[in-house]
């Protein structure tokens, strides 16, 4: 036990570089409280306190005897208790161990172990993250974007908010006389659907049109329209009146004249976002321009595979 | 309706009022071709503005007149005008941009992503 304090000490003075080892004797006394405590904190934890007090104590003892010889003597008597040549079985163990606990299968040990806690760490603040957003517009109150609708797809057939349960929903809002921006986002909006479908499968999510144009987009046009985009996209359309109020609840902004002669050639002025919507029709989070096609795909599955059981997502998506 | 009508002969098929009958996929990329077309034509010619100034037409209809046509026979007009204005407005973004970059800042732009291999 003794050993314990007086072998890290020897340690420590034969680390240091022989300038300071005098004056490390010197001083000796004065830093053994100190001193000694350190040891006892990192090198003797394993000795019980009482016992590790007692080893301060006659350590100090040693200490005032090391300034009564003078720090010429202090090497001896620290080097004779150990000779090179001659090796005690204290000594060979301690060769032994000479790396310490640096060792390959520690460092494997290690390395392993760091990976794996940073992994789970930036898996799980990422996770946290996207929770948080989408857990924004949950709870009380009605969501912030989104809500009932009443339109009609481009079959032709009724199609309201009810329709969407129990799936995601991609919601874009565009019309088919839209110069570049809509087509390009439709091409895009058909490569996320099918990645985020290749991914997640293919009964996860609805992608939805609506448009912002129902004096021209009436069923059959954007039947003819979407399909050349993806055959699965809906078209969504209706009257004056409900697609205004499907905008507004999707706090879409849009500049179509309410009243327009047919044949009437006007652009629209419309937000350009995505809507995630979750299978209990919530909003998520919204997807803007500047997201490539990959990585909208990925924050949409990744949405999806945070939808965890308790919501009982095989049961209604059967 | 002028040349709009004989626009069903010649370019894409219109409304009478210079719409897209069908704003096809062919349609648009007949459409796109013909504003690219007009838009080199104008970069021959050093003219930025077809549209906003009166000198710009006037520009526009000696040096790029034919193109010109052409690009109104195959896009609904609202789009020529949509086009038109854009040609500025772009060249006014990227002058502020290449002002950002110089002074240090960084813009971050991310084309539209298309499909490789286009659907029928």
């Amino acid at each position: 036990m003794s050993n314990c304090i007086a072998g890290a000490t020897s340690r420590a003075l034969k680390a240091a570089p022989p300038a300071l080892r005098a004056t490390a004797v010197q001083t000796s006394v004065r830093r053994t409280r100190t001193f000694a405590s350190t040891c006892q904190n990192s090198t003797t934890s394993r000795i019980a306190a009482g016992r590790g007090a007692q080893s301060v104590r006659q350590w100090q003892g040693r200490g005032r005897g090391v300034e009564e010889m003078g720090g010429g003597e202090q090497n001896r008597m620290f080097s004779s208790s150990a000779p090179r040549g001659k090796l005690t079985t204290i000594e060979q163990i301690r060769s032994r161990n000479k790396g310490g606990p640096f060792n390959l299968t520690a460092a494997i040990l290690f390395v392993g172990a760091s990976g794996g806690l940073y992994v789970y760490f930036t898996t799980e603040k990422a996770r946290m993250a996207r929770k948080r957003i989408a857990e924004q517009t949950k709870g009380v109150g009605k969501p912030k974007v989104g809500g009932p609708f009443d339109l009609v797809d481009h079959e032709g057939k009724k199609f309201t908010n009810e329709d969407l349960l129990g799936k995601y929903a991609l919601v874009y809002f565009g019309f088919s006389h839209c110069p570049d921006i809509c087509p390009d986002e439709l091409d895009k909006m058909a490569l996320m659907y099918d990645k985020v479908r290749e991914k997640c499968g293919t009964d996860v999510i609805v992608p939805l049109m609506v448009t912002c144009d129902p004096a021209r987009d009436n069923p059959a046009v954007l039947k003819e329209y979407l399909k050349e985009f993806h055959p699965h996209i809906v078209g969504l359309t209706g009257t004056y009146e409900n697609i205004k109020q499907t905008c507004k609840e999707y706090r879409v902004y849009f500049s179509t004249p309410e009243h327009v002669k047919p044949g009437q050639d006007y652009l629209v002025d419309h937000s350009i976002y995505f809507y995630l919507m979750d299978p209990e029709g919530d909003f998520v989070e919204a997807i803007g321009r500047n997201f490539t096609a990959d990585q909208a795909a990925k924050v949409i599955s990744d949405h999806i595979s945070d939808w965890d059981k308790p919501l009982k997502k095989e049961q209604r998506w059967a | 309706m002028g040349w709009f009508s004989s626009a069903e002969t010649d370019g894409v098929k219109k409304t009478s009022g210079g719409a897209f009958a069908s704003p096809s996929r062919t349609n648009r990329a007949k459409c796109y071709e013909a504003r690219d077309a007009f838009f080199e034509c104008l970069d021959r010619n050093s003219i930025l503005d077809s549209i906003n100034s009166k000198d710009g037409r006037a520009a526009t209809a000696k040096a790029c007149g034919d193109s010109d046509l052409v690009f109104e026979k195959n896009c609904a007009h609202s789009w020529v005008e949509y086009f038109k204005k854009q040609r500025v407005v772009n060249y006014k973004k990227e002058l502020t941009i290449k002002k950002i970059e110089a002074e240090g800042g960084e813009v971050n732009m991310i084309p539209p992503q298309l499909p490789i291999g286009k659907k029928a």
